[in-house]
């Protein structure tokens, strides 16, 4: 049986975590304090390319090499801002972090910004999250009374602010671009890379952008050593990662898990997750959130680690595995997923913001009618020019679901054939 | 640039003066103002009010404008009492969520974007907010209902005033 291995959520049970005494009595900002008293800067990057850690936000960079990026000097100011936008349809994980164990989040922001000599760092929380909006703050307010956040933190010459940044609604701004376009005051639209955030951000200042979870795992590499982690899990995806289970199953939440190659994608669906509520047969799965191909049933045997899910053909994304059973009509699916992207473009972009909108119709025609005779054609033709045409990757995030539910399910697509 | 202040209550000017210490340019408080603005203002974005917020900021009122347009928790028309969001994205659609907008339709009367004859709240169907292990889920102002049923649902909007 596959089993939860606890680092991230080691304490996330108990409602006093979020306090700062019992954070720091379960060895909370141990890591943090031998940082800055015994590392270097560059001590901490290497130990975290050490444990080969990659972001948790859904790309999977690994987080050393962009802290690396990050010009040396003094010149400019430098920023960290967290991404806690989450709002990629299915995850949920970042929010037990905040919530549940806050400071993990702050030691790992402060460890990251130690590491690039960031003075500022912004917690970028969703708007509608108010529970985590509030006890973020208590908790930044318990340690910069403990001078853990502040000036000379900790009588050394380090120092730094850390302050939450509510968003107000709006998917797109969990991009890092648009992310930093809504900090500083505006609608949140992506701008065009390169540069990149951590060369040109905030104020066109250097900002590194990590989620949250990805600022928990360092503060967990900081406390149990590079090589602790780079032990746990498989070659690709190391360490433990939260993940989402939601749908239809018996057992959904969030696991903390380690990825292997020695199990599969549907053992942890069936052996975590309980298969499915109702016993209905799996109809098929987005293994990392909607922003990715469909697996059908039948492509659920491969490894759960990055590479294996990559190999089958999409991605665990955000870890956030969204299962379907076959009582559902997967042109209902297929159409709610494109309604989430027509309604959160942006609309700085021609192909994404005429094309969803048009996708979204012609899905819904599907939905009632079924598809013309070379509907299908026409589809697969504008959504692949809606294809590395555009500013930001939310439009793939169109095109890769649609497409592969079209291809996956022909049979629920197929054409009305005129006599 | 600020010759507006007095229009907003003293407590938000202050939270507002506070905010401003954070950033190194005042623009970046904008949105995280516009919060507290809106809770004073009734819970929307009039004219009056953007005026007021682009005065604020010394923002020309178009962007004021453009940001209440963009972001789904700004509102440009007066809305009820309590906002109620209910999730209609994938994770809670495969557990019921479209039951409970057509349960919300018909019981209540009202449509997505509506507000009931009573003023009491306003119904909206948001996408995907973060709770999609304990699907479906709404939000009520900002207080989640987690695993909600349609019993859960009539026992939350029925002790609101
Ligand atoms: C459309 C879109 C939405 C995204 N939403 C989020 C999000 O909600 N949370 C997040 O952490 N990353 C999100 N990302 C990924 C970020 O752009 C960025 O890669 C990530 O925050 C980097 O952090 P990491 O390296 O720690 O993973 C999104 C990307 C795209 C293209
Ligand atoms: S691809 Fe879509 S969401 Fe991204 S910048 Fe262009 S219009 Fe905006
Ligand atoms: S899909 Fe409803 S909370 Fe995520």
């Amino acid at each position: 049986m596959i089993q939860e291995t606890r680092a991230m959520l080691e304490f996330a049970d108990d409602p006093k975590q979020i306090e700062l005494a019992t954070y720091r009595k379960n060895g909370g900002y141990d890591a943090f304090e031998k940082a800055l008293k015994e590392m270097s800067p560059d001590d901490v990057t290497q130990e975290v390319l050490k444990s080969g850690l990659r972001g948790r936000g859904g790309a999977g960079f690994p987080t050393g090499r962009k802290w690396q990026f990050v010009p040396k000097g003094n010149d400019k100011p430098k920023y960290i801002a967290v991404n806690a936008d989450e709002s990629e349809p299915g995850t949920c994980k970042d929010r037990v972090i905040m919530e549940q164990d806050p400071h993990q989040m702050l030691e790992g922001t402060l460890l990251a910004a130690y590491a690039v000599g960031a003075t500022t760092a912004y917690i970028y929380i969703r708007g509608e999250f108010q529970k985590s909006i509030r006890i973020v703050e208590d908790a930044i307010d318990e340690a910069r009374a403990a001078n853990l956040i502040g000036k000379n933190i900790l009588g050394t010459d380090f120092s730094c602010d850390i302050w939450v940044h509510p968003g107000a609604g709006a998917y797109i701004c969990g991009e890092e671009t648009a992310l930093l376009t809504s900090l500083e005051g505006n609608r949140g639209y992506p701008r065009i890379k390169p540069p990149f955030p951590a060369v040109e951000g905030l104020w066109r200042c250097p900002t590194v952008v990590n989620n949250v979870e990805t600022m928990a795992c360092v503060t967990q590499i900081l406390r149990r050593g590079g090589d602790w982690f780079a032990g746990l899990g498989c070659e690709g995806s190391t360490g433990t990662r939260l993940f989402c289970l939601s749908g239809h199953l018996k057992r959904p939440g969030v696991y903390e898990l380690e990825c292997s190659t020695d199990f599969t994608l549907r053992d942890v669906i069936e052996q975590i997750g309980g298969g499915t509520l109702s016993g209905a047969p799996i109809q098929g799965v987005m293994p990392g959130g909607s922003s990715f191909p469909v697996l059908r049933a039948d492509e659920l045997d491969c490894g759960f680690d990055i590479e294996s899910v990559a190999k089958a053909g999409s991605s665990l994304g955000s870890g956030a595995i969204m299962v379907f059973d076959d009582t559902v009509n997967v042109r209902d699916v297929v159409l709610n997923i494109s309604e989430f992207y027509s309604h959160e473009s942006c609309g700085q972009c021609t192909p994404c913001r005429e094309g969803s909108d048009w996708v979204r119709r012609m899905l819904k025609k599907f939905q009632t009618d079924g598809p013309d005779e070379g509907d299908i054609a026409t589809l697969m033709d504008v959504t692949d020019k809606m294809d590395g045409t555009t500013i930001c990757a939310l439009a793939v995030a169109i095109v890769w679901p649609v497409q592969s539910f079209l291809k996956k399910y022909p049979e629920a697509f197929a054409e009305k054939v005129t006599a | 640039m600020s010759g507006n202040e007095s229009k907003f209550s003293s407590e938000l000017v202050a939270k507002v003066n506070e905010l401003w210490k954070r950033y190194p340019h005042k623009k970046a408080a904008l949105i995280p103002a516009m919060h507290l603005i809106q809770a004073e203002r009734d819970g929307w974005f009039s004219d009056e009010t953007v005026a007021d917020t682009a005065a604020l900021f010394g923002l020309p009122d178009m962007h004021v404008r453009g940001v209440v347009g963009f972001y789904d928790m700004f509102h440009s028309e007066p809305v009820g009492r309590h906002v109620v969001r209910l999730c209609k994205t994938l994770s809670c659609k495969l557990r019921g969520a479209d039951g409970l907008i057509q349960h919300v339709n018909e019981r209540y009367g009202v449509k997505n974007g509506e507000t009931t004859q009573d003023g009491c709240f306003t119904f909206k169907h948001f996408e995907c907010l973060g709770h999609c292990a304990n699907a479906p889920m709404m939000l009520v102002d900002d207080e989640k209902h987690l695993d909600l049923t349609a019993d859960k649902l009539d026992s939350v909007l029925g002790g609101l005033s």
